[in-house]
């Protein structure tokens, strides 16, 4: 090979290596701050706000760390990653928040990962320390992680949704809430860093009633800084906004809950829930973004009825023959035992009858765009116009119906409305008392007491049937329990104000509110015979009104499961659903048929609303649980976590049988 | 820090493994010899036979090893050796190595971003990050100044001002290895200074102010100190004790605190830096109906992987030596029989003469909530070996994740058979041995308290931290002088860039020995874990989990299993040849955890570092005479 060859192969090396440049250039050119946009990458990175200035606080430890990779930063994160799994095991937790904190400089933006491990660490590490004080130190230190990731990452609401579910969540509703709760409101150190992370502990909006902040209400102004983020504009991710929204208003009801369990039973609570109330309306008034193309707003479904019924009602005058012929035709395919009492006055019909009467009347609805081709031309416009607007308020309805199933928003509503009320903090304090009281082994105080907070549970509960479904109904079932030991009582007296309850619940646990106004409306209307509420006593008797029960049965029992159940999307949950079968079946009843009936009378009320009315039991476990579940995918893979946890629970629950002891 | 058997063991049980010889390092040195010396011959002749025909070859062979043992051993001067490594030395300044200090400096300046002195043992993170980081800079460097200096003279034919000269190969070889650990020991010098430094200092902090002083009624005064680092103390100053007075522990360390005139002055912190000298005993456990039993009760808690037959040795490679050897945390069963029994040896009264002090680092688990409030009891009783003889047991709450210093009194109350008196420890106690033994019971029913060998044990002494922390850097002393034995013994025949390599693999090879010696568990025990690399590789590829059965035909499979097989077999006895580097960078865990670098640790390392240099040697000696003779 000559010179001059070698020398021109140079010159190409030279030329293919300035051309590559040209391309590199184009791409990655910074931008220049004065009107300059740069490289393409630049302005991409502009384009879709992804610079590291738009994502969040910028981190010089990070960008030095992302550097030193070498380009090899998921290589380098995962086998942090590893490590960080492998200190775990070994319970090296300082070594693993190091590591913990080195994942976090790699990948500042991946929000996963900040919520995988302050999870990991407010979750599953917590629980491996013996001293609660420790773990409270440990989820301090997930909700710190966490902070963190929020102060990087101001583009991800979702990062401080996360953040107040753990301040709520966590701290208010693990097994060790009573302290975690103390620790948090003597934490100063925290609160100081949280007025530096802008959130206003030291506000009103902050405080419980001691004057010291509450770490539902703190997770509550954090879930508001999220919803901040949304309405300026920020788009939630991973999330379904309902679920996103949900959360800040409910945190006021767990607060006054949380107060009213320590023992604050006066205008406090009652303001606690007032302020629920607001924020549970405020919620109901808020648009939100549904997965149809439409935005809806939880508590508008009576105005879209309504504006519904008005359509309809014209709908009706332009075809108005046509329409009446129609209904006429669909009247006259009633079966018979409905056309019996359809038409008479709602005071005239039992219980069963009028809580069918809805899905009868939608069903005399006639087809309206099967009207439309033999409609008057003249009014074929308008009517074709009017079928598209109940059309699309159809749509409407059924999604916000389906939305308020998703999270049981009336029942929430109700419970707002009825907690605020002056009588249900004194019945609560009745109760509270009479335990204090039942405790200290004063007797005839406690029944004195227990019997005055009855009465006024009894009041409420008539008034607000839905409050029977919550954890506070298995408290008072409890406490009635317990007043039956302190009168040393089997039975419970035939005037006892809350019989009906004290049957449901002694016989399944739990119930729902349908169920219950079921069973009230049918004792009062002499369909029922009384039961016991101690499902081992003597059984359930049926002498009277045999025939009658039987016939109602028959009739009414079937029909609203077989063609008339009206839920559309809310779906049965089987295991809520409580089992007729797995009553007690009492050996001494008088015979078979007569315990059989009973039996199905008490269900055929609900069982055609079983969709809908077990809805509301299984709803508030589920937005819990469920939302917990997600929160806890993590969780699969902790060993100790989970299994103390479930260990731990039913243990706590056997202590505080004892403590009642009722069976003896 | 959790330690696993064959830490315990002193050099002697090393050494030679009584009653497992196979599993001893000697018997490991003399295969390792044995395999070395067949192998040269063998390539030795093959070498030579090509170059020479086989009968001329095999005179070059014995002419080779007989100018070593004849003449070359024995006219090795030191004085030429001191000369070499000199000119070695200056060699190595004058590339700049030294700017490897200066690195390390940068990285001290940037770590402050990485290192959190908020965490909850701030000591230990500083000490194992300036020790991890020395630690593989200093091989790095190695790595680079052994392997491409032989290579480049011989290159630049700049050896043969030397060659020419009356000096014998031994002598170069020696020069050079003298002459660059010469050169890492003064980097490595600055480097220990700087850490030192950098940990005293990190770790520093002061509490400026008090808070909440309170004076009791018999005139101590209690108070606490100023949050500083995400802790505050509490602080008592008795009466009479002339306005001094002592904080409580928090992570790790205490303060003194003086009244003075103007209010109070708060020391430094002291305590956070130790080395103490445990002393281990024989660790027994009972279940819960008091029976012996080797392990404790499994409460189920996630382990890291099951395999780790790590020290076996020779034992493990000819498949002798089976089962898992890693030691985990055992289980005492509460308010039964269960207990852990300790046995000391060595409890005397000169060497603990004002109460017998033990630490504790157990770990409690509860089988039920229980009440959240009040932690774990357990109880410590102190027996004697033989006779019915023990002192009332000694309550106190677990305090996990932390060592727990506790002093046994040295009179206390206890039972002598069935008769109630006050024992004194050491006389009515210890047996004539001087062995006692001490029991550790949970006293809380169906809960658990977790103990290992290492986590009780009496501490009769302290060493200083400077001296701990100066025995660490010996360690990583030891393993640089090995990487550059091997990268002077690899740059004898290869070239500079693949002398490196070799040797990079070497140490990757040292440094992941554990994992090979895993995956050969996992294969021999038919455990579904990745298997060898063509598996993974199909696995990855295939994106299966690694626990689910390979899936691919049957007769592709074993195909895939058995190459793996030879594959991983023939990883294991090379990593079994090579140091095991993991054991010695794990001298820093000793001294981050605040525990004295045992003697017989530092021992087994020199040894082994010494064994491995003399093996470089010899190989190098031949290589560099066999390319003597072709130039």
């Amino acid at each position: 090979m000559n010179q001059s060859s070698t020398l021109t192969r140079k010159i190409v090396y030279l030329l293919v290596l300035l051309a590559m440049l040209f391309p590199l250039y184009l791409l990655g050119q910074p931008a220049g701050g004065s009107g300059n946009a740069g490289g393409s990458l630049s302005q991409m990175r502009l384009e879709f706000n992804i610079a590291e200035s738009d994502l969040g606080e910028i981190s010089p430890a990070s960008e030095t760390m992302k550097l030193a990779s070498l380009g090899l930063r998921g290589v380098a994160a995962t086998l942090l990653w590893n490590r960080a799994h492998r200190y775990r095991v070994q319970h090296e937790w300082d070594r693993l928040k190091a590591t913990l904190n080195n994942i976090a400089l790699l990948q500042p933006h991946f929000d996963k990962v900040w919520e995988h491990q302050a999870h990991n660490l407010a979750y599953n590490v917590s629980t491996e320390f013996d001293d609660y004080r420790q773990r409270y130190a440990m989820v301090r230190e997930g909700t710190e992680f966490l902070t963190r990731g929020v102060r990087q990452n101001t583009n991800a609401p979702r990062l401080v949704w996360y953040t107040g579910w753990f301040y709520g969540a966590k701290l208010g509703m693990s097994d060790e809430k009573t302290q975690y709760r103390r620790l948090f409101a003597d934490d100063e150190v925290l609160h100081e860093e949280l007025i530096n992370e802008g959130i206003a502990v030291d506000s009103p909006e902050a405080r419980g009633p001691l004057g010291k902040p509450d770490n539902w209400l703190v997770g509550r102004l954090w879930l508001n800084y999220g919803y901040d983020l949304v309405d300026n504009g920020i788009r939630i991710r991973r999330q379904t906004p309902l679920n996103f929204f949900e959360t800040g208003p409910k945190w006021r009801f767990k607060h006054a809950e949380a107060i009213e369990r320590e023992g604050i039973l006066d205008e406090s609570a009652q303001n606690a829930w007032q302020m629920a109330a607001e924020d549970w309306a405020a919620f109901g008034n808020r648009s939100i973004e549904t997965t149809s193309p439409f935005t809806i707003k939880l508590d508008e479904i009576e105005l879209l009825q309504e504006k519904r019924e008005e359509n309809v009602a014209r709908f009706r005058e332009l075809t108005k023959e046509l329409y009446d012929a129609e209904r006429d035709r669909l009247i006259s395919e009633l079966p018979d035992e409905i056309k019996e009492f359809w038409q008479k006055p709602e005071s005239e019909m039992n219980y069963q009858q009028r809580e069918l009467m809805p899905s009868i009347l939608r069903g005399l609805e006639p087809n309206f765009a099967k009207l439309i081709p033999k409609s008057d031309p003249s009014v074929r416009l308008e009517a074709v116009n009017l079928v598209g607007a109940i059309a699309d308020l159809d749509q409407r309805i059924n999604k916000t119906e389906g939305y308020r199933a998703q999270i049981n928003y009336p029942y929430w509503k109700t419970l707002a409305q009825a907690e605020q009320e002056r009588r249900t903090v004194e019945a609560r304090r009745l109760i509270y008392e009479a335990e204090k009281a039942n405790a200290a082994a004063e007797l005839d105080k406690a029944i004195e007491l227990y019997e005055d907070a009855f009465e006024i549970w009894a009041e409420i509960l008539d008034e607000y049937p839905v409050l029977v479904i919550d954890d506070s109904a298995e408290d008072l079932f409890e406490s009635i329990r317990r007043y039956m030991v302190a009168i040393d009582s089997q039975d419970l007296p035939e005037d006892f104000p809350l019989r009906e309850f004290a049957e449901l619940m002694g016989q399944y646990g739990r119930m729902n509110a349908l169920q219950y106004e079921a069973l009230r409306a049918m004792r009062e209307e002499g369909l029922l015979p009384g039961m016991n509420p101690n499902p081992d006593g003597e059984g359930q008797t049926g002498e009277s009104d045999e025939g009658d029960a039987g016939s109602t049965d028959g009739s009414t029992g079937e029909a609203p499961d077989s063609d008339a159940a009206p839920e559309p999307d809310a779906a049965p949950e089987p295991d809520a659903a409580p089992e007729p079968d797995a009553a007690p079946e009492p050996d001494a009843a008088p015979g078979p048929g007569v315990e059989n009936e009973t039996d199905q009378s008490t269900e055929g009320g609900a069982a055609g609303e079983d969709a809908a009315s077990e809805e509301a039991p299984s709803e508030v476990t589920e937005t819990e649980s469920g939302e917990s579940a997600d929160a806890t995918t993590t969780e699969a893979n902790t060993t100790k976590d989970g299994g103390e946890e479930a260990e731990s629970d039913p243990a706590a629950k056997a202590t505080e049988g004892e403590g009642s002891s009722v069976d003896e | 820090m959790t330690l696993q058997s064959e830490d315990f063991w002193s050099y002697y049980e090393w050494l030679m493994r009584p009653g497992d010889f196979l599993e001893s390092a000697f018997m490991q040195g003399v295969v390792l010899f044995v395999l070395a010396i067949i192998l040269g011959l063998l390539v030795g002749y093959i070498v030579s036979a090509t170059r020479y025909g086989p009968s001329e070859g095999f005179y070059a062979v014995a002419r080779a090893i007989r100018d070593l043992v004849r003449f070359d051993l024995p006219g090795t001067s030191a004085s030429r050796v001191v000369a070499l490594g000199r000119l070695a030395f200056k060699e190595a300044i004058r590339r700049r190595v030294l700017f490897v200090v200066g690195l390390f400096l940068v990285v001290l300046l940037l770590a402050g971003w990485y290192l959190n002195p908020e965490s909850d043992d701030p000591a230990r993170l500083y000490i194992s990050f300036v020790l991890t980081a020395t630690n593989y800079l200093i091989l790095a460097l190695a790595l680079f100044i052994s392997a491409f200096s032989l290579p480049a003279d011989i290159k630049g034919k700049t050896i043969y001002s030397i060659v020419t000269k009356p000096v014998r190969p031994t002598e170069i070889i020696l020069g050079r290895m003298l002459g660059f650990v010469a050169v890492g020991t003064v980097m490595l010098i600055p480097m220990g200074l700087a850490s030192f430094l950098f940990v005293t200092r990190g770790l520093r902090h002061s509490h400026i102010e008090v808070v909440d002083v309170r004076e009791n009624a018999d005139g101590s005064l209690v108070g606490e100190t100023d949050y500083v680092r995400n802790h505050k103390h509490t602080f008592t100053i008795e009466a009479d004790a002339d306005g001094r007075g002592l904080t409580d522990v928090v992570r790790g360390h205490r303060h003194v605190v003086t009244k003075t005139d103007k209010g109070f002055d708060i020391g430094p912190p002291i305590g956070a830096l130790r080395a103490r000298v445990p002393s281990y005993g024989e660790i027994q456990f009972f279940d819960r109906a008091g029976n012996e039993k080797l392990e404790g009760v499994d409460i189920g808690n996630e382990r890291i992987a099951e395999g780790g037959y790590g020290s076996a040795g020779i034992a493990r490679v000819i498949g002798l030596s089976r089962g898992s050897r890693k030691v985990n945390h055992g289980y005492v069963e509460g308010g039964t029989l269960g207990a852990a029994e300790f046995t000391f040896s060595d409890v005397t009264d000169s060497k603990y003469p004002d109460g017998i002090p033990i630490d504790l680092s157990l770990r409690a688990y509860r089988s039920y909530k229980g009440d959240i409030e009040s932690g774990i009891r357990g109880s410590i009783t102190m027996r004697h070996p033989t006779n019915n003889i023990e002192s009332n047991p000694i309550a106190f709450v677990v305090d996990e994740y932390e060592v727990d210093e506790k002093i046994l009194p040295l009179q206390i109350e206890g039972t002598d058979n069935n008769e109630t008196r006050v024992l004194n420890v050491f006389e009515d106690l210890v047996d004539e041995n001087n062995k006692i033994k001490i029991v550790i019971r949970c006293l809380d029913r169906s809960q658990y308290l977790g103990v290992t060998k290492s986590s009780v044990y009496l501490r009769p002494a302290e060493n200083s931290f400077g001296w701990n922390l100066t025995k660490a850097y010996f360690s990583i002393w030891l393993q640089m002088t090995m990487v550059i034995a091997f990268g002077v013994m690899f740059s004898t025949f290869l070239s500079g860039p693949v002398a490196m390599v070799a040797t990079f693999v070497c140490v990757l090879l040292g440094f992941s020995a554990e994992q090979v010696y895993d995956t050969r568990h996992f294969i021999d025990s038919n455990i579904e874990r990745g298997g060898g690399p063509i598996e993974s590789m199909v696995r990855l590829l295939k994106q299966d989990a690694m626990t689910t059965q390979l899936d691919v035909e049957n007769v592709t499979a074993n195909v895939i299993k058995t190459v793996d097989a030879g594959i991983v077999y023939a990883l294991d006895a090379i990593a079994t040849a090579l140091p095991n580097l993991p054991k010695m960078v794990g001298t820093a865990e000793y001294a981050a955890s605040g525990f004295d670098i045992f003697g017989a640790l530092v021992l087994r390392h020199a040894t082994a570092t010494f064994g491995y240099i003399l093996l470089a040697f010899v190989i190098s000696y031949f290589f560099l005479k066999s390319r003597e003779i072709a130039a």
